[in-house]
């Protein structure tokens, strides 16, 4: 989950902090710098895999550094950060919901850590104003909470909460967490204005949303297939799920114990839609490694950490991704009740590859081609084998019962050109007769179907009359049988367009006529 | 969308009095003559359309299209009226498709222009939508029995599209106060039934259609409220093509549906087959295909074009010269069917039958700067044909660590090849729904996860763990002892792999096993053997509460596997003498060799009666495109422990051991030191041997 720093830069946060035992004199400036640099610090030994960028403003505001694992860069900008003049919040917010977008389009979860002094401007361009005019504003000047995408807003504030109650800053920043749909939290600083304060509280951010293992960014499960199992740290942790709010208004989570059901070919899974993707990264949980091969006690002495030890111990999750690749295959895994995901190998580059979870939407038919997952069984439940004895079939796609509008030759005149096209198919089968006697008729069932169901008599009586002019204009060396269909096809349209159930019926169809050139008589 | 919203149901009213029978004076040239054919023929009259004809095929055009994006869940409910109304379908999803209702209104028939108009009216048909909408379709009620006690939450309401020729506004005003009407009645009604629900919520589109060239009697009217249950709004509509165009529109907003427009489709022309001509096709589908562009803000920059004086918005995507295949997997954020708007037109079709082959279409979104971003993908599935959503934006998990890089990632010999093939034969297909399985008992997925278990007992995951699954011989045995159940026959060719193995054994045959540690030679032949059979034994225990199949699988290996328990006791000790001894005199334990000679003669029995079925068994080396297994050692340290204990010898050992064997050599040793044991000679061995006790414990710790 990437995060944005917007970093006030504005000149308040210049105020010096009053400190007895302290010889230098600190601003509440360096104050922010301090926790911060904590804070990079944290995310660069546990979270190398974490994006993080850093805004500064104030009246405007600025991109400092763009998304990066890159902590350096970012502690480096936050020490040659300059400062300029008012806190103009709104704006600031606007500037880090293009940011977000820009970089990650708009379903990336995305936290965003606010640090202040707490003095949010006067007039006009304040957070006070901005709350003040939130109403009747047009289309293009909305005030930038929600964010369009998932987020969460903390708010450090380099100020205690008495010093923010005194004013309405606090009940200002409240009012902003709600307009972001509650999703955050304000941290004050508790007691004197110091380093050893600013700490706590940047520790109290560590603690709730940057610690590890409980923390929002890895979920732990334990990946399973059968009896071979592995400990596995899910990244980025999967978002929790709201279906029809209004039957099923409950989050779902997705389960520790993520248990695969079978196997299946990629081509047959055929770029399934997915909520999200998550990287599987097998962890070494402290238990005693049991099997280490004796090669390496005997080996000279050198330092062996515990990651390389750790590397050594065979992984089922090597094992899997290892075959997933090489035979092109996806594990079907369970998630929850009714709710599944797919794991693969996932290639960055030529070198590096991973294991990669794709989550389903949750429900117990997430792709119409596979059917209800709930129904996928073994192959060796099938009479015979599904994918052929040499792997030439396959069972899947499924088909759906009814087959779509464009798959069955539909009949739609809503434009004049289509029935115009469907009677020209007619007259061109019939000037072919008899070598087109099928075709002639599959065409004129077709039309008198449409005619019949759209009440359009009218086209059934027109289409008698072509038909029958057609056969007026026979050239004599035409074959006999020829005229004796037209005009059978011509009575028979007549009469169906009468509208009498006994020859106007939907389901029934003008046969070819039984004539006695019909059977051996094309020779003639 | 919400499972039941107002697109859950809707009722199609659709007027069949006299004054329907009306031609809607649009006149369809159907005969078109070709210029060969045209001299002195009179061609047809042009023939038009009713305005029930026009009403029905653009209905039909509304469901087809409805029926195409949503095949489940979203249901119509088609009412005709005149003198009476008559019900066409139920909501019953298999009542759910144009061909039924093409079929239903063909037994209609067009409205009789003869009957009496007094009698007829759009009402009738209206109160039955009405009632319609109460009655509780099959989602209804199973979301209503699955929740039970919740069952409040699901929701009743609907929506009815009534295309009619109204008189006037009053009329128009009738009709909906006669809907008003009938919900509060029909309420009433349903709050004491079970097979009914009250309607929460219902919309009434009244369409009014007229003929060309006539002036409305009735004006258009935007959405309002008529009460807390009722909104209704009033089209007024010329027949014809202005029809089809509202009801697309309509489809569209009551569905959730957005355009996308494919351009630059090359396509072949029927005249000059070898030159191509681009095409465009307009699709539609649920609007999140677009929901990247609503929400950036995009949609109105590029490619989104108005049409149909702005009623009408398409997005325009780009046709990509086919590049992808099917076993790529595409980062995919979603997937919805679609469905051409011009169904039967050639460009329409082209795309449609390209994409049923079964190939799948890039399309690019054009992009201000000029720069190309591949954003969606139209592909098939099962003759259902979809617009994939394709990720397009940065993805937080770019440039992760290798998974060489974690955990067992050093480790080069996994069972690669093993695993695939253990994978294939996991691998799911649909197991068709019959109550037969259901009484079965586990649903497919479990039983698919309950073959996992069984298949995954012992597993071992690298080369150089095992044994047995490096041996082509232990194949058959080894693939049938996972099955849930053994027939006679599996059982057979289970004993035979056994028989097998003891030939094997007779004739010393080497077996795929690593060697210990890095030094020396490895263990011995008969040590392999063992490791081989317990191995064996282990996979096939794990398996003997399967069925008494299984167990006789084990009780074959025990019986055939060369030493009983005590026996192989002893061995055990006289193999470790032999190999101290291998190593200080090279000589040779005749007792031991003995044995397993008598042994092997015991069994050579068993092994002539299975001689002839035997196949060549055969050792398969570790598969070429496996690394070269770790020298590891197998599972031996049960029994090594004690020596392992000890640790290495130190050079001051091995140099005394040896000094002390060439001086023993240059005088005789002292008896007593002889028959020491612990370098304690025990005294007065003679009256033991003479109580004829036997000697040969304490001969087993002298050298």
């Amino acid at each position: 989950m990437p995060t944005v720093v917007l970093m006030d830069a504005s000149l308040s946060m210049t105020r010096p902090v009053s400190l007895e035992q302290c010889s230098e004199e600190l601003q509440r400036k360096n104050l922010a710098v301090a926790g911060l640099t904590m804070l990079f610090e944290h995310m660069a030994n546990n979270y190398r895999l974490e994006f993080t960028s850093l805004v500064a403003f104030s009246s405007l505001w600025e991109l400092l550094v763009p998304f990066t694992r890159d902590y350096n860069t970012l502690q480096e900008a936050l020490n040659n950060l300059e400062d300029y003049d008012k806190t103009c919040l709104e704006s600031a917010l606007h500037g880090v919901s293009n940011v977000v977008q820009q970089e990650w389009g708009h379903a990336c979860p995305t936290q965003v850590v606010l640090v202040t002094d707490g003095s949010l401007g006067i007039g006009k361009g304040s957070l006070r104003h901005s709350l003040q005019t939130l109403k009747g504003r047009p289309e293009d000047k909305k005030f930038p909470l929600p964010f369009p995408f998932p987020a969460k807003l903390f708010v450090m504030c380099i100020a205690n909460a008495e010093e923010l109650q005194m004013t309405d800053t606090m009940h200002n920043l409240e009012q902003l967490l709600q307009l972001n749909g509650g999703d955050g939290q304000i941290f004050t600083m508790e007691g004197q204005l110091c380093l050893k304060s600013v700490q706590s509280m940047f520790g109290r951010l560590i603690d709730e949303v940057y610690s590890p293992f409980h923390a929002a960014l890895y979920f732990p499960a334990v990946l399973r297939c059968g009896n071979l199992a592995s400990d596995v740290q899910v990244f980025p942790r999967p978002e929790p799920v709201f279906l029809d709010e209004e039957i099923d208004p409950m989050p779902r989570h997705i389960l520790t114990d993520l248990e695969i059901v079978g196997f299946i070919e990629i081509g047959d899974i055929s770029s399934p839609p997915v909520m999200s993707r998550h990287l599987v990264l097998p962890i070494a949980v402290n238990k005693e490694v049991d099997d280490v091969g004796p090669g390496t006690t005997e080996e000279p002495e050198e330092e062996t950490s515990a990651n390389q030890q750790a590397g050594k111990v065979p992984n089922f999750c090597v094992l899997l991704h290892g075959s997933l690749k090489v035979e092109g295959m996806v594990a079907l895994v369970q998630l929850g009740p009714e709710w599944y995901g797919m794991l693969y190998s996932q290639a960055d580059s030529k070198k590096k590859s991973n294991l990669m979870m794709s989550l389903f939407e949750p429900g117990p038919e997430p792709l119409p081609w596979l059917g209800k997952v709930s129904q996928l069984g073994p192959i060796s439940d099938a009479a015979e084998n599904p994918y052929g004895e040499d792997d030439s079939k396959s069972p899947f796609p499924l088909q759906p019962k009814i087959k779509r509008s464009y798959a069955q030759n539909v009949t739609v005149w809503i434009k004049a050109s289509g029935l115009q096209t469907d009677v020209q198919k007619i007259l061109r089968n019939a000037r072919k007769l008899p070598e087109k006697t099928q075709t002639f008729y599959k065409e004129l069932n077709r039309l008198r179907k449409a005619a019949l169901a759209f009440g359009f008599w009218e086209l059934l009586k027109g289409v008698a009359e072509l038909l029958e002019r057609e056969c007026t204009l026979l050239p004599d060396t035409a074959h006999p049988d020829a005229a004796f269909q037209l005009s059978h096809a011509a009575k028979q349209l007549k009469l169906a367009s009468t509208g009498d159930s006994q020859y106007a019926a939907f389901d029934q169809n003008i046969n070819p006529m039984h004539t006695d050139f019909s059977g051996g008589g094309a020779g003639m | 969308m919400k499972m039941f919203s107002v697109s859950h149901k809707t009722a199609f009213v659709v007027d069949h009095c006299p004054y329907m029978a009306e031609s809607c004076r649009q006149q369809v040239e159907c005969d078109v003559l070709t210029k060969s054919r045209g001299q002195g023929m009179i061609p047809l009259a042009p023939v038009s359309k009713s305005l029930w004809t026009c009403a029905v095929e653009c209905s039909m055009e509304y469901c087809r299209i409805l029926y195409d994006v949503y095949p489940l869940k979203k249901l119509i409910n088609y009412i005709v009226s005149d003198s009476e109304f008559h019900i066409l379908n139920s909501w019953r999803q298999e009542d759910q498709s144009t061909h039924e209702l093409m079929s239903a209104l063909a037994a209609v028939g067009p409205p009789n222009p003869q009957e009496d108009p007094e009698c007829c009216s759009v009402l009738h048909g209206l109160v039955a939508a009405v009632e319609s909408l109460c009655k509780i379709t099959e989602y209804q009620h199973e979301a209503r029995t699955t929740l039970m006690d919740t069952a409040d939450r699901v929701a009743n309401r609907g929506r009815i599209i009534c295309l009619t020729n109204a008189k006037s506004d009053t009329h128009v005003r009738m009709l909906e106060d006669c809907v008003q009407e009938t919900i509060l009645e029909q309420n009433k009604m349903a709050a004491g039934s079970d097979r009914l629900m009250p309607i929460q919520q219902c919309e009434l589109v009244l369409v009014h259609i007229f003929p060309q060239g006539e002036d409305t009697l009735v004006s258009d009217r935007p959405k309002k409220e008529v009460s807390s249950l009722l909104t209704s709004e009033v089209h007024s509509v010329r027949a014809g093509r202005h029809l089809a165009t509202k009801l697309n529109i309509l489809v569209q907003q009551h569905f959730d549906l957005a355009s996308t427009t494919i351009t630059n489709i090359p396509m072949k022309e029927e005249q000059h087959a070898n030159t191509s001509a681009n095409y465009d096709v307009e699709l539609l589908h649920h609007r999140d295909a677009h929901l990247e562009f609503f929400k950036s803000g995009d949609l109105h920059m590029a490619g989104s074009t108005s049409r149909d004086s702005g009623l009408k918005e398409t997005v325009t995507l780009k046709w990509c010269t086919p590049r992808t295949n099917s076993v790529e997997l595409h980062y995919c954020t979603g997937a919805y069917r679609i469905s051409p708007t011009d169904v039967n037109s050639r460009p329409s079709s082209c795309l449609t039958n390209f994409l049923l082959n079964g190939r799948s279409v890039l399309l690019e979104q054009p992009r201000k700067s000029g720069s190309k971003v591949i954003s969606h993908m139209l592909s098939s599935h099962g003759g259902e044909i979809f617009l994939h959503v394709l990720n397009s934006t940065r993805s937080t998990l770019e440039d992760p660590p290798s998974i060489s890089e974690g955990c067992g990632g050093r480790v080069t010999d996994y069972r690669i090849t093993d695993f695939g093939e253990f994978m294939r034969e996991n691998r799911l297909t649909p197991v068709p729904e019959s109550p037969d399985t259901e009484a079965s008992g586990k649903p497919p997925a479990e039983r698919a996860k309950a073959q996992l278990e069984r298949y995954t007992r012992y597993w071992p995951m690298i080369i150089s763990q095992t044994t047995i699954f490096n041996m082509q011989a232990v194949v058959p045995l080894a693939n049938l002892i996972v099955k849930e159940s053994l027939s006679e026959e599996d059982l057979l060719t289970c004993q035979k792999t056994v028989y097998n193995l003891v030939d094997m054994e007779r004739k010393n045959d080497p077996l795929p096993i690593s060697t210990v540690g890095s030094r020396g030679k490895g263990p011995k032949r008969d040590e392999q053997y063992r490791i081989m059979w317990n191995e064996l034994e282990t996979l096939v225990k794990t398996h003997v509460a399967g069925s008494e199949r299984h167990q006789r699988v084990l009780d074959c290996i025990i019986a055939c596997r060369s030493k009983p328990p005590e026996e192989e006791e002893r061995k055990k000790r006289g193999r470790k003498r032999e190999d101290k001894e291998d190593k200080a005199e090279k000589s040779i334990n005749k007792d031991s060799e003995d044995k397993s000679w008598q042994e092997s003669e015991r069994l050579k029995g068993v092994v002539e009666r299975v001689k002839e079925e035997q196949g060549e068994s055969e050792v398969i080396k570790d598969s070429p495109d496996s690394p070269e297994p770790l020298n590891k050692k197998p599972r031996l340290e049960e029994i090594q422990l004690p020596e392992k204990a000890k640790g290495p010898v130190s050079l001051l050992t091995m140099w005394t051991n040896r000094i002390t064997v060439a001086n023993s050599r240059k005088h005789q040793e002292f008896a007593g030191r002889i028959s020491s044991v612990n370098n304690k000679a025990e005294l007065y061995q003679h009256l033991k041997d003479e109580n004829g006790m036997d000697l040969h414990e304490n001969g087993k710790a002298t050298r």
